[in-house]
């Protein structure tokens, strides 16, 4: 399951061990595609890290602490500190052993 | 979603050649690209070395090339693909503002003509943006540049106009944007982006410009930025002798798989991957034709 983050709320994310924020928008066609691909990985890689998803239209100023400036980008925090972030569609694999790859 | 079996990406020699051997065969196949056919073929004076057309020119050839299709109905989908996403068992293209889906993807979109500016590899996904219509909206209230490469870099500066504060537009290959009160069209050549964290300086010939966000709209992107994932060789896709890459259902052909840049190389070239792209389906199962036929 990924979590949606609502009024630039991180606060669940940033209580995880390891948390993956995939900074989004309706209309990027690349996180479209990302999307599904974070569901599956939140399945797969359940117990141990927790996925969030967060619309950088409804979340602004946590798009601008994080200085995104151009989506998907998908955020590691390890125990509320950001470890590791990418930017762009990337295929599942690649996703997953980038997120376990930060562990 | 609209779903093909084989999907072409380009119409130039390499695209065109691959298309129609994939309607020989059968395939629901998409072609997507300029209708108008690739500028690089319909602008050649004279071509001299392909067989059984001497001296051919480029407008004819392109001329002959859109008869043929038109006699395969093969139609033209006159979209640009911003983005080729791997999912393992199938591909979902971004065409303009859709999405389809395809089993095997040919990318036939031709090479990125002259070099990257310094800086723009580096600052990609921090300010460099290669699409007005993804990235657009994060520069709500902003200043950006665009560097106009691609006859539809000036539509993309207005559409920006309406989103960020203010464009500063520089017609490096292209016509200018309508004249809109927040669009300044400079004539000067780009020559590097700079920032720290994220862009925050466009360099050029003349001068500097503080600007948050540099979009380069080109007619081709780099392969890395068209297809995540992709294994490359400099600017080229790196392929065999059968056209593949190295993710499964995924081919390339003519230029952007590698020199020389020569429409006839191009051309077969699309055949060899058409017909790899046939075998590739066949062996998972959803041919029922004869696998042998295309040796």
């Amino acid at each position: 399951m990924v979590t949606t983050v609502k009024n630039n709320d991180l606060s669940q994310a940033k209580k995880s061990k390891i948390a993956v924020v995939d900074f989004s928008a309706t209309w990027c066609g690349p996180c479209r595609m990302t999307a599904p691909i974070m569901e599956e990985l939140s399945e797969e890689l359940k117990g141990q890290v927790d996925f969030f998803n967060c619309d950088v239209d409804e979340n602004n100023s946590l798009a601008a602490e994080f200085g995104i400036s151009s989506i998907p980008a998908i955020a590691v925090l390890k125990n509320g500190v950001l470890s590791d972030m990418t930017v762009g569609f990337r295929p599942k694999a690649a996703l997953k052993d980038f997120i376990l790859g930060g562990k | 979603m609209e779903n093909y079996e084989i999907a072409i990406i380009g119409t130039g020699p390499a695209g065109i050649s691959a298309a129609i051997t994939a309607k020989v065969r059968n395939k629901k196949l998409l072609l997507a690209g300029s209708a108008n056919l690739s500028e690089k073929l319909s602008k050649a004076h004279r071509i001299d070395n392909y067989p059984g057309l001497p001296g051919v020119s480029g407008a004819d050839l392109a001329a002959n090339l859109k008869k043929q299709l038109d006699e395969l109905g093969i139609k033209i989908t006159d979209k640009h693909a911003g983005g080729i996403y791997t999912f393992g068992d199938h591909f979902s293209i971004q065409l303009d503002n859709d999405f389809v889906d395809a089993q095997a993807v040919i990318i036939a979109g031709g090479i990125m003509q002259g070099k990257l500016l310094k800086g723009e590899n580096e600052f990609l996904g921090r300010g460099v943006s290669y699409c007005a219509t993804c990235d657009g909206r994060l520069y709500q209230g902003k200043k950006v540049a665009v560097l106009g490469y691609s006859s539809e870099a000036p539509e993309e500066a207005e559409y920006l106009s309406e989103i960020v504060n203010e464009v500063l537009y520089f017609p490096v290959k292209s016509g200018v944007p309508a004249e809109r009160g927040n669009i300044q069209v400079l004539t000067e050549i780009p020559t590097a982006i700079q920032g720290d964290m994220k862009v925050n300086t466009l360099v050029t010939d003349k001068s500097e410009h503080k600007v948050d966000c540099v979009f380069v709209l080109r007619d081709a992107v780099p392969p890395e930025s068209l297809v995540p994932g992709i294994e490359t060789d400099g600017p080229h896709i790196k392929v065999n002798l059968q056209m593949e890459t190295n993710i499964p259902g995924l081919y390339a052909c003519g230029d952007i798989a590698g020199k020389p840049y020569q429409y006839i190389k191009a051309a077969g070239q699309g055949n060899v991957a058409a017909l790899s792209a046939v075998r590739y389906l066949a062996s998972r199962g959803n041919d029922t034709e004869n696998d042998q036929k295309e040796r």
